[in-house]
């Protein structure tokens, strides 16, 4: 199967800043891959070189096209929340439907409508009369009526309440996503979505830190839950990052086995969040 | 994040017959159309009013007349041209108001959209560039002119009635005949001179909308700014003012070609039916006109760079 994204060297500096450097990854199709990383990490210069929203050095292939020359053409499979409340504010819920369902020849009307009915969103209403939880299920319910290839959401809910947060996640997942779909998200809440994941791709300074399907993690990472006092001996295994809370040490190591590990304390497979913050703590150190 | 039966049940299976085709271009077209309208409601509104208020003059309004122009009124011929001026007088300001919120209008539109930040949704769209910004033009260059150009004509029978029945009332002389001959010749002189005006500044709505498409912030100021600004700084530095006069040419020029100055409708002695105009006015000219083609070929060329601007503008 070929792959959703292919990217090979992209790069992408504004000025002195580099947003990207050498950055390469595939995303293949129906994976939910999680793009994470820190503020300004280049995240969103990714997600725009892979809209063709951004112009950039390096190889990239999205859905086979090339997002700069071909980006009519891919706008047709692909779907974008770039942000919170980017609707226009003057733009009524009906006005909406009738704007997609006059430009996108897949868009199905009555899939958003029934969405709608479901929530407390008023045809008539205007975005601006709406909250902000509410403009992203409008949104929403336009991205789900789209029978798109590949959706691509950045931070789709910042700033919204955890009941907004947890519904977008369980319809974007019960309703949306099906084995012929990628989705591709960055978001700072990596611990209320990490279970969605397959993938992760954790970006730091403009580089990919790690890329690796959730199901191989177990076998690559391990979190290693110790008391103080064995800990310099744990050491001499070379964890990649450790804590200290309460008296307990934490830490995390790459390629080691659970023969190794195990008689020093409790070894687990760490968290996603837990994983993002070690490595990119961890990286930061000299 | 638990996936249950009921709700993917809930949903119905997806339908796999969604047209996979791109829209038809019209369809697409009369959607970027309406959404302009939806946004932008001063390009209808603003034309509306104006009419109301011009109905509601026709109905209150006193006419008061110097005897001398009175007596010049006499026999139908002069009644038929009093009539056919009304009918020009009357879209004056229907076409003033059109043009002047299609200006801001296009100033505005490329402006608005990175300012409340909806470009990306407008871009998540399978919409290109190319034709986002051909549909703004289309509103302004065809959509505004054509659609001033009814209102001004149903305003005008609207004028007619209401002014007619004042005279069967008796409250208002007769000073005016109807003529569907005269009226269809009015209107053809309306017609022709609003498709060369759009002809004639179609650069300038292009320079508007790729100030709209450029500017950070501001559009209005940095728009006006070169226009003011070049002409002043041309006659502090060199004392001439060509500048000057090509704006002015490029604003005025089109009355000058026409050879507006040359149709005297009203004089001491009668009064000329605007379908008169039809053998005055130079439009063989004005189409011929290098100038006229040069412009278009700017506006062209502006309309080009705005589209290759809008490109890559995003909200940042």
């Amino acid at each position: 199967m070929t792959a959703v994204v292919e990217a090979r060297g992209l790069t992408k500096h504004y000025g002195a800043t580099r947003a990207l450097e050498d950055v390469s990854f595939s995303v293949e199709a129906g994976r939910i891959v999680g793009l994470i990383g820190p503020n300004g990490a280049g995240k969103t210069t990714a997600l725009k070189a892979i809209l063709g929203l951004t112009t950039f050095t390096g190889e990239l292939r999205v859905l086979g096209l090339d997002p700069c020359r071909e980006r009519d053409a891919l706008m047709r499979e692909v779907c974008f929340i770039a942000d919170v409340a980017v609707l226009p504010r003057w733009l009524r819920v009906s006005q909406a439907l009738d704007f997609v369902e006059g430009v996108h020849p897949r868009f199905d009307r009555t899939v958003a409508e029934n969405f709608l009915t479901k929530t407390d969103i008023h045809m008539a209403s205007r975005v601006r009369e709406l909250s902000k939880g509410m403009v992203t299920q409008l949104h929403l319910a336009l991205v789900l009526a789209i029978d798109a290839r590949l959706l691509v959401l950045d931070e789709p809910t910042l700033g919204l309440d955890l009941l907004y947060r947890r519904s977008f996640y369980d319809t974007l997942l019960n309703d949306y996503f099906d084995k012929q779909r990628t989705i591709l998200l960055t978001t700072h809440q990596v611990e209320e979505v990490e279970n969605l994941f397959t993938d992760v791709i954790f970006i730091n300074h403009g580089r990919v830190a790690l890329n690796a399907a959730v199901e191989d993690l177990p076998a690559r990472y391990q979190q290693l839950n110790l008391a103080a006092e064995q800990a310099e001996r744990a050491r001499a295994l070379q964890p990649f990052y450790e804590r200290e809370v309460f008296g307990r040490v934490s830490m995390y190591f790459e390629g080691r086995t659970a023969e190794e590990l195990g008689r020093y304390g409790e070894l687990r497979t760490p968290s996603i969040a837990d994983l993002f913050v070690a490595k990119m703590q961890g990286n930061a150190r000299p | 994040m638990s996936s249950t039966l009921a709700d993917t049940a809930g949903e119905g299976p997806r339908s796999d017959t969604t047209p996979t085709a791109a829209k038809g271009l019209i369809e697409t077209l009369v959607t970027l159309v309406r959404r302009e309208l939806w946004e932008h409601r001063a390009l209808w509104l603003a034309p509306l009013i104006v009419a109301g208020l011009l109905a509601l003059c026709a109905a209150i309004g006193r006419v008061h007349m110097q005897v001398e122009d009175s007596a010049v009124i006499h026999g139908e011929a002069q009644r038929v041209a009093v009539f056919t001026i009304i009918q020009a007088v009357l879209a004056i300001p229907l076409y003033l108001v059109a043009m002047l919120v299609a200006g801001f209008y296009l100033l505005d539109c490329l402006y608005a959209e990175r300012k409340d930040r909806s470009i990306l949704f407008w871009k998540s769209l399978p919409v290109s560039d190319a034709l986002t910004v051909s549909a703004k033009m289309l509103v302004a260059l065809v959509v505004v002119p054509l659609g001033v150009f009814a209102l001004a004509l149903v305003a005008h029978l609207l004028f007619t009635a209401i002014l007619g029945a004042r005279v069967l009332f008796g409250t208002l002389p007769p000073i005016f005949s109807w003529s569907t001959y005269e009226w269809a010749r009015t209107e053809t002189v309306m017609l022709l001179v609003t498709v060369l005006a759009v002809l004639w500044y179609a650069p300038l709505a292009a320079y508007l909308l790729l100030m709209s498409v450029w500017v950070r912030r501001g559009p209005m100021l940095w728009a006006t700014l070169p226009l003011v600004l070049g002409p002043v700084l041309e006659w502090v530095a060199f004392g001439t003012r060509h500048l000057m006069d090509f704006i002015n040419y490029r604003i005025n020029g089109i009355w000058w070609l026409l050879g507006v100055q040359h149709t005297q409708l009203i004089t001491k002695h009668e009064v000329r039916a605007v379908g008169t105009a039809l053998g005055v006015l130079d439009f063989r000219g004005v189409l011929t006109s290098i100038d006229l083609w040069l412009g278009l070929a700017v506006a062209a060329a502006l309309v080009y760079v705005t589209i290759r601007m809008r490109r890559y503008r995003d909200d940042s």
